[in-house]
């Protein structure tokens, strides 16, 4: 069972996969919405449009793990995981950040990504990973 | 109008067992039929006349299952708040309280029980509730982790002094000294430990954490007429708010920019003011969720208690105590000292607090607000009192 085939963010996976990223507006009034679902909340029409979004970000907030939880055992401790503001649209995005110690992720700094993968189980999930911008 | 929940339901008996995670004697169900036997012992009311029971965060006893335990006679009503967390402790007194002035119960229990040899690991039950793909691709799968991302916000972009945790500890661990049934009970709690203890998950070390223990904890609502007959005084519920509004919930962080470091709590604190016409300043105590104390910060700001600018004037140690306190907080040493079973050890301490048999009493308290576990997509609060005001 893979909820990235069938869930109504199929198509975020798939453009990963694909390897860019596409985040879903309404295709009525245009407003970006996430997490992904029917229905507009602003303007109450059903359906949705995919369109390109660069990996491009800033960092909204972010937190360094140093404790080995269930589930992460094939990450490399410590790891820093952020959530990332996409340029343009608003959306933010959980991912990991290439760790940039001794300097720590700053809230509001330009980040820039690749799609990655993150291996849990015998799984391995689309992933971005950002890094600091030059 | 006085609200239809206003001290129109009471708490008339308590019972809690709690236990080292991992070493309870009992089973999880025993532990919790032992735990409601003591709050009906406590208000003198026959087990069997139960007819109804409530609980929160997906616990695993669904009440049918608890009928021979305690010779249930009829049983009329089992509901549980939705949600993984602790956000549904208050709303659970809520849930009953409608059972018994709609009448369609008259005894209910509120509980929860939770022994990791059942359960297995409360947090890891709680983020097995939320997880999907998108946390699980950036290695974020607990509580802990979902909170520090929001603590950071809390700390390095409203510029709220970390420091400040540390009176919230202190206090915690300050009324558990004192108190026999508290993992904290006995202990000088040297401070020093929060801030050289292993990391968890930046900002959170160790003690930045709550517990978790085993155990089960039971409360008895009945009609406030029913309950000036019973045994122990009534310990009335007021009133009592759940949910949330538009710009949080399950979002994936995508919560609203102005309510990211909260603890979702500003519409529900709004609606229990409002519901009981009562205020901040009216609050004689507090028993705070706190899974976190960067959490158990933002809760006391959504309550109104104090504000991103001024919690440092309002978050401190002498100020949060019983002896003295004007905002005396968890006064039995709250999830992070006295223990933690998903919370239910705080609405027993409100009840214990409001009698004036609590180990740290707060002199001529009247009212203590409950909030509910901090930053669950949904969450809630309720207020109770030794009178009705």
């Amino acid at each position: 069972m893979n909820h990235r085939l069938d869930g109504a963010d199929a198509p975020y996976w798939q453009s990963l996969e694909a390897g860019q990223l596409q985040l879903p507006r309404c295709a009525s009034c245009r407003r970006w919405l996430w997490p992904a679902g029917h229905r507009c909340s602003t303007c109450g029409s059903i359906g949705m449009v995919w369109e390109e979004r660069p990996l491009r970000a800033t960092v909204y907030s972010w937190t360094r793990t140093w404790h080995r939880f269930a589930l992460t055992e094939a990450l490399d401790l410590p790891y820093v995981s952020i959530v990332a503001e996409i340029e343009d649209c608003g959306i933010r995005l959980m991912g990991r950040m290439d760790d940039p110690s001794p300097d720590d992720p700053a809230i509001g700094e330009a980040v820039v990504g690749r799609i990655d993968r993150t291996r849990v189980g015998d799984d391995a999930i689309p992933t971005i990973i950002w890094s600091r911008a030059a | 109008m006085t609200h239809p929940l206003y001290g129109t339901t009471a708490v008339a008996g308590v019972g809690l067992r709690q236990f080292k995670r991992g070493a309870s004697p009992l089973p999880e169900r025993s532990l919790l039929v032992e735990a409601i036997l003591d709050a009906c012992l406590e208000a003198g009311l026959n087990p069997a006349e139960v007819d109804g029971f409530v609980s929160y965060g997906d616990d695993k006893n669904e009440p049918v299952r608890l009928m021979g335990d305690l010779g249930t006679r009829r049983l009329a009503w089992s509901a549980s708040v939705f949600g993984g967390g602790g956000g549904g402790i208050a709303g659970a007194f809520g849930l009953a309280a409608s059972a018994i002035i709609s009448g369609q119960a008259k005894a209910v229990i509120v509980f929860r029980a939770l022994a990791e040899g059942a359960s297995g690991r409360m947090s890891a039950a709680v983020m097995a509730h939320h997880l999907n793909d998108h946390l699980l691709a950036a290695g974020l799968v607990s509580p802990a982790q979902m909170c520090a991302i929001r603590a950071q916000r809390l700390f390095k972009h409203y510029g709220v002094s970390q420091s400040i945790v540390e009176d919230l500890v202190r206090a915690s661990y300050h009324h558990a000294r004192n108190n026999p049934e508290a993992v904290g009970f006995g202990q000088d709690f040297d401070i020093a430990a929060l801030h050289t203890s292993r990391w968890i998950a930046e900002p959170f070390r160790l003690f930045d954490c709550s517990r978790e223990n085993d155990g089960a904890g039971a409360l008895l609502l009945v009609s406030a007429e029913q309950a000036q007959d019973l045994a122990k005084p009534p310990v009335y519920l007021l009133g009592c708010a759940q949910g949330t509004e538009a710009g949080w919930g399950d979002l994936l962080e995508n919560d609203a920019d102005d309510l990211y470091a909260t603890g979702g709590f500003r519409p529900v604190a709004r609606d229990l003011y409002r519901q009981t016409g009562l205020s901040p300043a009216d609050i004689d105590c507090v028993q705070l969720y706190e899974n976190f104390d960067a959490q158990g910060v933002m809760s006391l700001i959504d309550h109104g208690f104090c504000t991103y600018e001024n919690a440092a004037e309002v978050i401190r140690f002498d100020n949060l105590i019983a002896q003295g306190g004007k905002l005396p907080v968890n006064t039995a040493g709250g999830n992070l000292a006295q223990g933690f079973i998903h919370g239910i050890g705080l609405p027993i301490e409100a009840v214990r607090q409001l009698r004036g048999e609590s180990a740290n009493p707060v002199s001529g308290a009247r009212t203590c607000l409950l909030a509910g576990g901090p930053g669950a997509p949904t969450v809630s609060s309720a207020i109770f009192a030794n009178k009705v005001l």
